[in-house]
């Protein structure tokens, strides 16, 4: 298989991101057809198309648009999750910047799928050339009258705005990307079943849907061509439907984002990116830096989609897919992810708090030729208590690549605690710093 | 009484044991029904719960429809789940213990386990939950993390960094407790720290609790740190004496002097909280001040003598005085002390000149006038009040606990709070409306509340009353108050069945009489409830028991400083620190042939005394006092009395046996006994009934 662009048919064409433009490719015809449809028709053909949340989870998309509730007693908002900050994750960043009007219009759609009066996307800080982008968008929308007041002539109103974040990876953390949007402290906040769904509270305590930037984007592809076209795209996987952008990095000839169908064996994604560089495969992380990393004999025989990533034990995720070359030194790539995870770490609850920190500080040690016997055991037993013991996933994320590592190369590790050095060579090649 | 409310229930299993609790009751609280509990450390029962520190972990199930229970994957927090139908909580697994111990473990290897100097050491939530739940030894040898030590955020808090457990217990205090916000997380991760905003200076005036709430010795007592070892201690329930609220307090001791004060739980009046000027003004309790010994004047000098020459002073001063001798106070003593004072002045010395008031505009009080009660609210009740007008007051500094329970009624409840003052409060945060009036302009603005009620036809008052009233019309209002009219006109409207609450520091405005009367006839317009509290310990007690009839302060204080005086007696008072005119207070005292000056300290009166008669302080002796919303407390006696001090009550008793023989009161019991005979309100509060909690006079 090969790339299928569907949401990057038009990501090279300067003309798209104009609203002239994007109407002269198709742009908006979905609104517009969405607009006459029943509101719970839309959420029908969304429903049918299987679509996932793209953000990680995975989450059916659906789902979420149908637990807006349907008789309206106070404001409904639309919530875009723009804060794209998984390291290896870059596939927001240039659907922003490249495709603006597909997240208006998705969002739009969704807006009027659950009756919403306001939409707010919450970009990442760093995302300037994107924010901007997106601000022209939709100043050309309200201009066009595709957002603000009486919407194509159908007395429904709709605000869109845009929020930057300040620089935080748990900003995008849904609960927390709410705390922050409403002026508070970047945590996370309880949810269900500790307290209601954002669907029923949210933002405010007001029904919120909040989706990623591709899931939004998804929606006027599955409108305008229906949910059962969009569902024969990845047929062949158990249960994964559509396309999904991967960012590709890492030791890799032409590193970038490619759109491919589900069902595309991970070996044809490292094929489009030209293949490893500098030596053989080793390693991958598929899915961001927090799912758990695979071997190279995994890399072959893996299929992209939700459910068939995990008979590798890994995950889809955000699809920030890092490949890594022979040189490449485990556990000095573990110890700069649990360096950024301990650093992004929020400090609401404890075992996120002192455990990354606890973490970083052993794989530190090991990694300056201190490590002692029982490092590794001490290494699981924090994973262990971490994992699923933290307030948000932010914890787990930082445990599973850190358990999966000790799981997957336990030799490193130990080789480097009785040898204090590398069992790799040469230095890695990847940015290491600081 | 409430008609009984349904509360539906939910059937649960808590380690198998079948239970129904109230829906939505959260699972931390739900398992002290089996007398089970559940380790915390960032919950606190009266704060919205957070889930932070992850110490109440456990494991939670749903019931299937086959019997079967099906576990949730995570275990989950109990401080923030929610009972409902059908959930099999398991507190005692071996999934729950790993929890608990690796949370503990996490907690401990930054902590500096300096429990041997640390304050909160032997009564630490920490210490004691790593003792049945943590581990025994540490896994941690890398750096610690490390901070100052001793910051002081204030001159009552100190803050531990290296010691926090980053809770946000005390955070969250002053979000949603003393509504300051003073403290919020700075920095993030393993950095994050409580602080104040820039670390500023922590400007609360409920700081205190914050040291008694921190699950460790992270916030500290300036004033306690270091001073002693909690198990040194002893500690008994006290009430604090310092305003009228009457908060229920512990009191700390050691080798017979006062240590510390703490909150002590009185659902009916603070709750579990202390006020800054109640829980660090106990220090005169030790001041160097003290008044230990009788004095007797010789020349220019107060020398120390012995009881009974004191005694003999002056029952030759105040002897068949009549008219000619006077006593001004007693609104700090017990009602114990009130009741024998007033029956030495008036059965023995056949005086009624006796006041414990000093307001400016003293007059009879407007209640009276009206034939209303001044306090109508107790403190619990106005939480449950959906609107209330906090006038003229800056309550926060004159009645701190009650201002608390007003805004938890607007926190909690949503009560829509009408302030209305000449200067910034600190309820303003919350108001509904503010009303900012100019300083002396209260009874247009209340005049003019009332008037927009009488005119909208709510209720019918007296034709007098009604003209009175009739000029002050919105539009009136504004030009004198400066009061918006379309403001006052909102206000008017949320007044149906609101507290109306104010204090007496009214009768200090030029024109507060007027405005406390339309406020009395205002609660009576809108069926709402007035109060106008009082702000000494004893207050309240001192105008239940007391007499109304003889001279009133003005009136004792011009006839001493005009010479007509013979003899004057300042209980447990200093007229230079509360009268509005000082000059007469020097005048009043130096031309009066005898003053008798009784107190606890050194005051600025003492320097024109004849004798002085060194009282006992509160909790070196048993009494009784009544708080602003007439609950009568007793206050068992905590220290020993000082050097030769005695209880007011016992001076006054001791007096009048010599002059009257007759058996004399052996304790404040029988005291109360005397005082429930004379005045049946008081009935329920004699020692042998009154119950823990205090008793309300109604």
């Amino acid at each position: 298989m090969a790339e299928r662009k569907l949401l990057f048919e038009h990501t090279h064409d300067p003309a798209f991101r104009t609203l002239d433009g994007y109407k002269a490719t198709g742009g908006y015809q979905a609104l517009e057809k969405a607009i006459k449809m029943d509101r719970q028709a839309v959420i029908d053909e969304v429903k049918a198309s299987g679509l996932r949340g793209r953000g990680g989870a995975g989450f059916p998309t659906w789902i979420k648009w149908n637990g807006i509730p349907k008789d309206k007693k106070t404001t409904h908002y639309v919530l875009c999750n723009a804060d794209e900050g998984e390291p290896g994750t870059f596939k927001d960043k240039q659907l922003m910047e490249t495709c603006p009007f597909l997240l208006v219009e998705g969002m739009t759609i969704a807006g009027h799928a659950t009756n919403a009066d306001q939409g707010f996307i919450y970009i990442r800080g760093e995302f300037i050339d994107a924010a901007r982008a997106l601000r022209s968008a939709i100043d050309e929308a309200y201009a066009a009258g595709l957002l603000g007041k009486n919407i194509m002539g159908t007395g429904w109103n709709f605000d869109l705005d845009i929020h930057l974040g300040a620089g935080s990876y748990e900003c995008g953390e849904e609960s927390a990307l709410m705390s922050s949007l409403m002026g508070e402290r970047g945590m996370p906040r309880l949810k269900f079943p500790h307290a209601p769904l954002p669907t029923v509270a949210g933002l405010w305590e007001r029904p919120t849907l909040i989706n990623n930037v591709e899931t939004y984007c998804c929606a006027p592809f599955i409108i305008k061509n229906g949910g059962e076209w969009y569902a024969s795209l990845g047929a062949s996987t158990k249960n994964s439907r559509g396309t999904k952008i991967f960012s590709v990095s890492g030791h890799v000839n032409k590193p970038g984002n490619f759109e491919i169908e589900f069902g595309t064996p991970l070996k044809e994604l490292l094929e489009m990116a030209g293949g490893v560089k500098g030596g053989k495969l080793k390693a991958c992380v598929p899915g961001g830096s927090s799912v758990p990393i695979i071997t190279a004999e995994d890399v072959d025989r893996a299929i992209i989609g939700y459910e068939e990533m995990s008979e590798v034990k890994s995950m889809v995720g955000s699809g920030g897919c890092m490949f890594l070359n022979e040189h490449t030194c485990i556990v000095t790539f573990i110890w700069r992810t649990a360096l950024f995870y301990a650093n992004e770490s929020c400090g609401k609850c404890t075992p996120c708090r002192e455990g990354t920190r606890w973490m970083l500080q052993i794989l530190d040690r090991i990694r300056r030729g201190n490590g002692q016997k029982g490092d590794i055991e001490l290494l699981k037993d924090i994973c262990s208590q971490i994992d699923g013991r933290s307030f948000c996933g932010l914890g787990d994320a930082a445990a599973w690549p850190v358990a999966a590592a000790l799981r997957v190369f336990p030799h490193e590790f130990e080789y480097f605690i009785e040898n204090g050095k590398s069992m790799v060579e040469s230095e890695p090649t990847l940015a290491m710093a600081p | 009484m409430a008609a009984a409310v349904q509360i539906e229930t939910v059937n649960i299993t808590i380690n198998d044991i079948e239970i129904a609790v109230p829906k939505g009751e959260l699972i931390v609280e739900a398992v002290k029904r089996l007398g089970l509990e559940i380790p915390i450390f960032c919950y606190h029962p009266r704060m919205k719960p957070v889930g932070m520190c992850r110490m109440c972990i456990v494991e939670v199930g749903f019931k299937q429809p086959d019997g079967t229970v099906r576990k949730m994957p995570k275990p989950q927090a109990a401080c923030t789940l929610p009972a409902s139908e059908g959930m099999a909580v398991y507190t005692d697994t071996e999934m729950v213990h790993r929890d608990r111990k690796g949370v503990l473990e996490f907690l401990l290897i930054n902590h500096p386990l300096d429990c041997p100097i640390c304050d909160r050491g032997g009564e630490c939530p920490l210490q004691n939950n790593t003792l049945f739940y943590g581990p025994s030894t540490s896994r941690y040898v890398e750096l610690k993390r490390h901070a100052p030590k001793a910051f002081p955020l204030s001159k009552y808090v100190t803050l531990d960094l290296e010691r926090c457990i980053q809770c946000g217990r005390c955070v969250r205090f002053t979000e949603e407790i003393s509504g300051d916000s003073e403290l919020a997380f700075r920095f993030r991760g393993a950095n994050m720290q409580p602080s104040t905003f820039e670390l500023r200076d922590f400007e609360s005036k409920f700081s205190g609790n914050v040291i008694e709430i921190c699950p460790v010795g992270a916030l500290t007592s300036a004033k306690y740190r270091f001073r002693a070892r909690p198990w040194d201690l002893e500690t008994k329930p006290a009430v604090c004496t310092v305003c009228s609220n009457g908060c229920n307090v512990w009191f700390d001791y050691r080798v017979g002097k006062m240590v510390r004060i703490n909150g002590r739980t009185n659902e009916g009046v603070n709750e579990e909280w202390t006020c800054d000027k109640g829980k660090f003004g106990h220090e005169f309790y030790n001041s160097e001040d003290r008044l230990l010994t009788p004095l007797v004047r010789e020349g220019d000098q107060l020398v120390p003598t012995d009881w009974a020459r004191v005694y003999s002073d002056v029952i030759r001063a105040f002897a068949n005085g009549g008219d000619k001798v006077a006593a001004l106070g007693g609104a700090a003593n017990s009602n114990e002390d009130v009741f024998m004072l007033n029956r030495l002045m008036t059965g023995i010395f056949g005086t009624k000149n006796l006041d414990h008031r000093f307001e400016r505009n003293l007059v009879t009080g407007v209640g009276e006038k009206l034939g209303v009660s001044e306090v109508q609210s107790t403190i619990a009740s106005l939480e449950d009040a959906p609107s209330m007008l906090v006038f003229g007051t800056s309550l926060a500094d004159e009645l701190p606990i009650v201002f608390l329970r007003v805004r938890k009624a607007w926190f909690k409840n949503g009560a829509k709070v009408v302030v209305a003052h000449h200067a910034p409060t600190d309820a303003d945060s919350f108001a509904e409306v503010i009303l900012r009036y100019k300083e002396g302009t209260e009874a247009a603005v209340a005049s003019g509340l009332l008037s927009l009620l009488v005119s909208a036809g709510k209720a019918q008052v007296p034709a007098a009353t009604a003209d009175a009233i009739k000029p002050f019309t919105p539009e009136h209002v504004e030009q004198l108050s400066g009061v918006p009219a379309e403001k006052l006109r909102v206000a008017a409207e949320l007044l149906e069945g609101a507290p109306i609450i104010t204090t007496r520091s009214m009768y200090n405005q030029a024109s507060g009489v007027d405005a406390l009367e339309a406020l009395a006839g205002l609660a009576m317009v809108t069926n709402g409830k007035f109060n106008c509290y009082s702000l000494q310990a004893n207050a309240e007690g001192a105008t239940l028991l007391g007499t109304k009839e003889g001279m009133h302060t003005h009136q004792i204080l011009n006839a001493a400083a005009a010479g007509e005086l013979k003899a004057l007696w300042l209980v447990n008072v200093d007229p230079f620190a509360l009268y509005p005119d000082r000059e007469l207070v020097q005048q009043a005292l130096e031309n009066v042939e005898f003053l008798a000056v009784q107190g606890t300290v050194a005051s600025e009166a003492m320097h024109y005394a004849s004798v002085v008669l060194p009282q006992c302080a509160p909790a070196e002796m048993d009494g009784t006092y009544t708080n602003v919303e007439r609950r009568v407390q007793r206050m068992r006696p905590v220290l020993k009395p000082k050097g030769s001090t005695k209880p007011g009550w016992n001076i006054f008793s001791e007096i009048a046996v010599r002059l009257r023989p007759a058996t004399p009161f052996f304790n404040p019991g029988e005291v109360m006994a005397e005082i429930a005979k004379e005045n049946p309100a008081f009935e329920g509060a004699t020692y042998d009934k009154l119950p823990a909690e205090g008793f309300v006079i109604r």
